[in-house]
């Protein structure tokens, strides 16, 4: 007669297996299912120590905070993906009419030349493509240094008391900070030497705000603050601002 | 007339997440009690039964009604409370208050005293903590809650094979370790 496996052994223990009609005539088999039972017998569950009355509550706050951090982010997330499009756009726009212009076939040269009156300096189509481009990139840094400079504005108004919410200058930060890589970059390669500078300047600033939690302590206020404060950033965007915007009203002197 | 899990469910989907506080309210404790069974410790437990309620939340729509809602939550909790043991054994090599079984077990002990009094509980739950994180749910799930193991296995999501081996190691692992302990039975 062949005897139980172990494996048996435990599943006859669980009910998942009955044996009954070996074991009733097994001596061996039964006394090894007795000392199985015997020591699994033992292994309780630990006692559950009740949660206090305020659990429920506790466990809705936690559950309920954290979806609302979700939500948030994924709004967040959305939005910046809006502002890097717009910015993707406006700077394909710039790049689609430097390459159009640059392409123009002789004959539409031809075109403007003979249009163009005898005392009338000659304005070559690539300069005024040039212009065109950097006035519509001065256009759009200027609405950039102008949202800046609000996000910096609220937030070194801030009181640092406490748990600061910072949630609003926060997400605006993280809007701002995807197209400010961007127009870096576009600055950079146009040589606008001084908006790509500012721009260097502002993008770690609209970091650290992007990257902080919606809820600062006092200190953490305080050393956003003083980052900007140091850096005078606030003062910056408004000069070269107010120079960005008086030059993509301005029309350029025409350059033979 | 209060509203069924099943028409909660259908308000929060609807957008009511108002509706959902119910079901976190409803819920909580049978939930706790489960997670604090597989995971030995209340601030473990607390974790699991947040987590639960989140991808609960972010799985709501795959709810079909097939399981009860109780049943297919004290699933995802279970599964949470995996990924804890789980992941904190790959952090920390072992599961939190297990304790040494060879300190437990010194021949200064006597078996009896041990068997009838709190050290054996602590030797069981040292033993229960050198278990994988399968090993335990499904022994967890097998010897304290009663479940078939073909239900272990859709929780684990193994074969019934599978999950039949995974109880039989459990049980010879926890076997050997409480041997010491129970010499003077067996």
């Amino acid at each position: 007669m062949s005897h139980l496996t172990q494996e048996e052994f435990i599943l006859n223990y669980y009910g998942e297996l009955d044996s009954r009609a070996h074991l009733d005539l097994c001596d061996e088999c039964r006394g090894e299912l007795t000392r199985l039972a015997k020591i699994l017998d033992q292994v309780k569950p630990a006692e559950v120590p009740e949660p206090d009355a305020g659990f429920e509550e506790r466990v809705w706050n936690r559950v309920s905070w954290r979806l609302r951090g979700e939500k948030h982010r994924s709004r967040g997330r959305r939005a910046t993906w809006m502002a890097a499009a717009a910015a993707m756009l406006a700077i394909a726009f710039l790049a689609g009419v430097f390459v159009t212009r640059r392409d123009t076939p002789g004959p539409q040269i031809a075109t403007t030349t003979t249009t163009t009156q005898p005392n009338q300096p000659v304005q070559p189509a690539g300069s005024t493509t040039q212009q065109q481009r950097d006035r519509i990139l001065l256009v759009v840094v200027g609405d950039h240094f102008d949202d800046s400079e609000r996000v910096l504005v609220e937030l070194t108004n801030l009181k640092p008391d406490g748990e600061i919410d910072i949630s609003t200058e926060r997400d605006r930060a993280e809007e701002l900070l995807a197209s400010n890589r961007l127009y870096r970059t576009t600055a950079e390669e146009r040589g606008e030497e001084n908006v790509a500078t500012l721009l260097d300047e502002l993008e770690p600033v609209l970091m650290q705000i992007a990257h902080a939690p919606s809820q600062v302590s006092a200190d953490e206020l305080r050393s956003m603050q003083k980052r900007v404060e140091a850096k005078g950033l606030v003062f910056k965007l408004r000069v070269v601002r107010a120079g960005v915007r008086s030059e993509s009203k301005l029309p350029k002197q025409p350059t033979i | 007339m209060e509203l069924t899990d099943n028409e909660l469910v259908e308000k929060v989907r609807a957008g009511e997440d108002d509706a959902f506080r119910i079901l976190v309210e409803r819920h909580s404790r049978p939930i706790y009690r489960s997670a604090f069974r597989i995971t030995g410790n209340a601030a473990d437990a607390d974790d699991v039964v947040q987590e639960a309620f989140l991808r609960c939340y972010r799985a709501l729509a795959s709810f079909d009604a097939r399981a009860t809602f109780p049943t297919w939550l004290n699933r995802i909790a279970i599964n949470c409370a995996l990924d804890l043991i789980d992941s904190r054994k790959r952090r920390e090599g072992r599961i939190d208050g297990g304790e040494d079984l060879a300190q437990l077990a010194s021949p200064d002990a006597s078996p009896d005293r041990l068997l009838l009094g709190s050290e054996m509980q602590r030797a069981i739950a040292a033993a229960m903590a050198e278990l994988t994180g399968n090993e335990r749910t499904a022994f967890v799930l097998r010897h304290f809650e009663g479940m078939p193991l073909e239900e272990i296995g859709q929780i684990l999501g193994t074969r019934l094979n599978a999950t039949k081996n995974t109880v039989f190691r459990a049980v010879r692992k926890l076997r050997q370790q409480l041997q010491p302990f129970t010499g003077s039975l067996v």
